[in-house]
């Protein structure tokens, strides 16, 4: 993934809001990065474009030499399926469906039909969850599960780049400290992984730490 | 697909606001669907009445005003004296002809059934006997037979009046005009464009025109053979009658009937859109609680997004859920107006044989359609402001 003279602007009635200005570096298959910066520094503004949620207001973003300011609506989110994982603070699993429905959600996206919970199963059983826990609805486990879970789902199409936003800022620091292992493992194994967090304990776990302040890189 | 197995899985968790939204649609469909029931067997009783005389061309005096001057009883008391004349008669008998034109008499008169009862008022035709079974006057009891003083009654004039065949019955006030022996009780036959014999007396034409000292008619009878058009009978009599100065009034059964059925049609329409001021009801509370469904789960909808579910599988996320409600509100309506129908019949029309028609099975799949497609549509303006939602916006709402 890179980023070349990156900007994005916030058109807002009060005037425009630069959250990034000007953002350049490079991310190699196989790294494990963490962000770190201040409230308000373009952090999560940074996460999103690189999640293809969100488009540059200049600049280029591409992935595996794809720009993705040429890209439709659908082949985003065809991207974001196919080669991104998301983890979110608020592990934001489906509450509607049961653990291995949410972990095999993406996999029906792209499927389009109904698929063998068989390979949700193992993804499940390699982020170390209990098969018993598989039939249950995502509040009927604990944060750290529900983690896991969320980690699952975000394995399950095998991504290119696993994008973590506080990924244990909502869990105690045992658990978060589990979490950031299985993490580190999965990097071992080859998974990209970007990281979002204001921990510096956490960005410990990563092999590279870029700094942004008043949206751009410091360090 | 699991964006099917979502929206059923979100009814079963609000299942109240589902089940009153389906109630809305439910109310609705049988509004529309039981109305209508009641308008399409209404048209049917009607038209069960008249069929037996949708053949007729009745030619009456023009009365300057209405069409139907001299129908049913005029000689009493009218103070316009209009009739038509055997040359009349003759002139649209060469007219109609092979068809055939039947002159009738009649007048409202005073008369007695049995000794010291009262007085009553009923109708007397007079017609010739030749002409009874092209009139398909049905008898239950008794013959077409009668001879000179004999008649035929109506029905409900015979059940009122506890007349038989061979009771007697004295027309005038002192039984002055003579006296009348029922030879024979026709056949109950509801509203008539010819003659409207359930409450009548019909007796000879020679009875009448002896007693009432009568050479001209009331109105002519013209009955259309299978195969020809009455509008065209009617077209034929006009051109015959009505050349110079309009004489006659000329009523074409079939348009009548027509104009009947159209005004029945136009009416049910009327009370099925009344109807459907319900279904509108209904639509704004499925609008609202879809809209509801969109707005709780709005970060659901950015998490869908940000691990790649297509705007338009979002959408459909919601339309399934607005096409459940209305399949399973219209479906449950569709059955709760048939038996909205075999009571509003039974209880308007006295009668439920026509609850089971082709016409009645359109009136419910119409409104169970209608039911579907109001659910529908009125889901698609939320499902598209959910499929739209910004993603990054979606995530952060809480």
């Amino acid at each position: 993934m890179v980023f070349k003279d990156v900007v994005k602007v916030y058109p807002l009635p009060a005037g425009d809001v630069t959250a990034l200005d000007g953002i350049n570096f490079k991310v190699e298959r196989g790294e494990f990065i963490s962000v770190m910066g201040p409230s308000g520094s373009g952090k999560s503004t940074l996460l999103n474009l690189m999640g293809c949620l969100d488009t540059p207001t200049s600049g280029d973003i591409s992935i595996s030499g794809t720009r993705i300011r040429d890209m439709s609506d659908v082949e985003l989110t065809n991207l974001r399926r196919d080669r991104i994982g998301f983890i979110f603070q608020y592990f934001n699993l489906f509450p509607l469906l049961n653990i291995i429905e949410n972990v095999t959600f993406p996999m029906m996206l792209k499927s389009q039909k109904t698929v063998d919970p068989e390979k949700g199963k193992e993804v499940l059983r390699s982020v170390q969850l209990d098969d018993s826990l598989f039939t249950h609805t995502p509040v009927e486990v604990s944060g750290g599960q529900q983690q896991r879970v969320s980690i699952a789902r975000a394995l399950i199409n095998d991504p290119d780049i696993l994008l973590c936003d506080e990924p244990t800022g909502n869990l105690d620091s045992k658990t978060g400290a589990g979490i950031m292992d299985l993490m580190t493992e999965l990097n071992r194994k080859g998974t990209t992984i970007i990281m979002v967090t204001h921990d510096p304990n956490i960005a410990k776990y990563s092999r590279r730490t870029i700094r942004i302040a008043d949206g751009r890189i410091v360090e | 697909m699991i964006f099917w197995e979502i929206a059923k899985r979100n009814i079963r968790t609000h299942m109240l606001r589902s089940t009153l939204a389906m109630l809305g649609i439910v109310i609705g469909v049988v509004a529309i669907a039981s109305m209508g029931i009641l308008g399409n067997s209404l048209v049917a009783t009607v038209s069960e009445s008249l069929s037996s005389v949708g053949d007729s061309v009745t030619v009456s005096p023009y009365s300057g005003g209405g069409g139907f001057g001299a129908g049913g009883g005029t000689g009493g008391g009218s103070s316009v004296n209009l009739k038509l004349s055997d040359q009349n008669f003759q002139q649209i008998k060469r007219a109609v002809a092979p068809n055939v034109a039947i002159p009738v008499l009649s007048t409202s008169e005073r008369m007695k059934v049995g000794v010291g009862s009262d007085d009553i008022v009923a109708t007397i035709y007079g017609v010739d006997p030749q002409y009874i079974p092209d009139l398909k006057l049905v008898l239950t009891a008794g013959d077409y037979n009668n001879g000179n003083s004999g008649c035929l009654v109506g029905s409900t004039f015979a059940e009122d009046h506890n007349i038989k065949v061979g009771s007697r019955i004295s027309i005038g006030s002192d039984g002055e005009k003579g006296t009348l022996r029922v030879t024979g009780i026709i056949e109950e036959r509801g509203m008539s464009f010819d003659l409207s014999t359930d409450n009548a007396i019909v007796a000879t034409q020679d009875w009448f025109d002896n007693t009432y000292n009568r050479n001209d008619y009331d109105q002519i009878i013209v009955k259309v053979k299978e195969g020809q058009d009455t509008a065209d009978v009617k077209t034929l009599i006009e051109k015959q009658l009505n050349k110079r100065d309009k004489i006659v009034s000329v009523m074409d059964s079939k348009a009548t009937m027509n104009t009947i059925y159209e005004t029945f049609g136009t009416v049910t329409t009327f009370v099925s859109a009344i109807g459907g001021i319900s279904m509108v009801v209904a639509g704004v509370s499925i609008f609202n609680i879809m809209m509801m469904s969109v707005n709780e789960r709005i970060k659901e909808i950015g998490i869908m997004r940000s691990i790649g579910t297509q705007k338009k599988e979002v959408m459909s996320m919601f339309i399934y859920e607005a096409a459940i409600i209305g399949v399973i509100g219209s479906i449950a309506g569709g059955i709760l107006s048939i038996v909205a129908g075999y009571l509003i019949s039974a209880l308007m029309l006295g009668s439920t044989k026509y609850l089971i028609t082709i016409a009645n099975a359109l009136s419910v799949g119409e409104a169970i359609c209608f039911g579907i497609v109001v659910c529908l549509a009125c889901g698609i303006y939320p499902a598209w402001q959910a499929a739209n939602l910004n993603p990054i916006d979606a995530l952060r709402h809480e």
